[in-house]
């Protein structure tokens, strides 16, 4: 069923034209990683302070308050590039199991991020530095297993 | 750089070099982790520009965001810097001949530049705008130019993974 969706994906004159240039798919992979800096940058800025570190001097809050379009910007960047590649590699992504740890993980780091995470860093002195400082890790330790699932999708297939 | 050309060919024959090449597990390890370490180092050097921009971080003074987020910013390019050397030194001449290595490699001195001529200049004067909602001319400009380095430099790296001028 899935195998189905996977096959027309990559059959769509899109996915055909893209795998035809020669430089479209490379650009927009290049892309695609300039947005995950930004994106890290984002998320780190406010994860570090969760661990209490970097920007100690300001509150979580307006920390988070400050990164969140930045955030969001760049994970549509991420989504806007990434589905290009996924869809000109249809076949190769449906039977990679890092691509599907990598989804797996994406849905999960979501779903942290805008439940748990948000809760915490909109006020910070509702729970204490111990769960913070978890809130921190588990945020750090889900991006982390994303970005380095999908690199190796890349490098074995 | 033909001058280097020696260089390369010479490490290239390194008995340790050849073993990196030939490993099957080595050379991935190493170039995720060169990507871990661009997430932490481009990462925050981008949230430090986009808040000398004025666009980003906004409520965070310009001397606590330099301050507070260098030594992340340094560990990230150490593991950056370690990896990419490592990567080099397992292929040298495959880097050796690839027009996009260069840029790279032209780009991250530029990059280094521009953060020099900021220190120097424009950020003596940073107390009477560390907080402040405008940012002079001289910190956007640095800014920005750090953007667009950064952002040239992770493409230009990506794309030596194609040698279409070879």
């Amino acid at each position: 069923m899935l195998l189905r969706v996977f096959e027309w994906m990559g059959s769509l004159p899109v996915s055909v034209a893209l795998g035809q240039s020669v430089w479209m798919f490379a650009v927009i992979q290049a892309f695609h990683l300039v947005a995950l800096g930004i994106f890290a940058g984002a998320v780190l800025v406010v994860d570090l302070r969760l661990l209490g570190r970097g920007l100690i001097e300001q509150p979580v809050a307006r920390l988070a308050r400050d990164a969140q379009p930045w955030l969001i910007a760049a994970f549509l960047a991420l989504v806007a590039t990434g589905l290009p590649q996924l869809f000109q590699n249809a076949l190769r992504e449906y039977y990679s199991v890092f691509f599907w740890t990598k989804i797996a993980l994406m849905a999960i780091a979501l779903m942290f991020t805008f439940t748990v995470r948000r809760r915490v860093t909109l006020d910070d002195a509702r729970v204490g530095r111990f769960w913070s400082k978890i809130v921190g890790l588990v945020s750090i330790a889900l991006w982390l297993g994303v970005a380095v699932n999908a690199r190796l999708i890349g490098l074995f297939t | 750089m033909p001058f280097l050309r020696g260089w390369f060919e010479w490490v290239e024959a390194f008995p340790s070099s050849i073993a990196f090449r030939e490993s099957q597990y080595v050379y991935p390890a190493t170039l995720t982790t060169h990507v871990v370490g661009m997430c932490l180092f481009v990462g925050l050097i981008v949230m430090m520009d986009l808040r000398l921009v004025g666009v980003a971080n906004r409520s965070t003074p310009v001397t606590q965001v330099q301050k507070r987020l260098f030594p992340w910013q340094m560990a990230g390019m150490a593991l950056s810097a370690i990896t990419g050397l490592v990567l080099v030194y397992g292929q040298p001449m495959r880097f050796y001949g690839n027009v996009f290595f260069w840029i790279k490699m032209t780009m991250m001195a530029l990059a280094g530049l521009n953060a020099w001529v900021f220190h120097r200049g424009t950020y003596h004067s940073v107390m009477r705008w560390d907080a402040a909602a405008q940012m002079p001319a001289g910190a956007k400009l640095a800014g920005a130019a750090s953007v667009v380095l950064w952002t040239g430099i992770v493409v230009s790296g990506r794309l030596i993974a194609y040698n279409w001028f070879q």
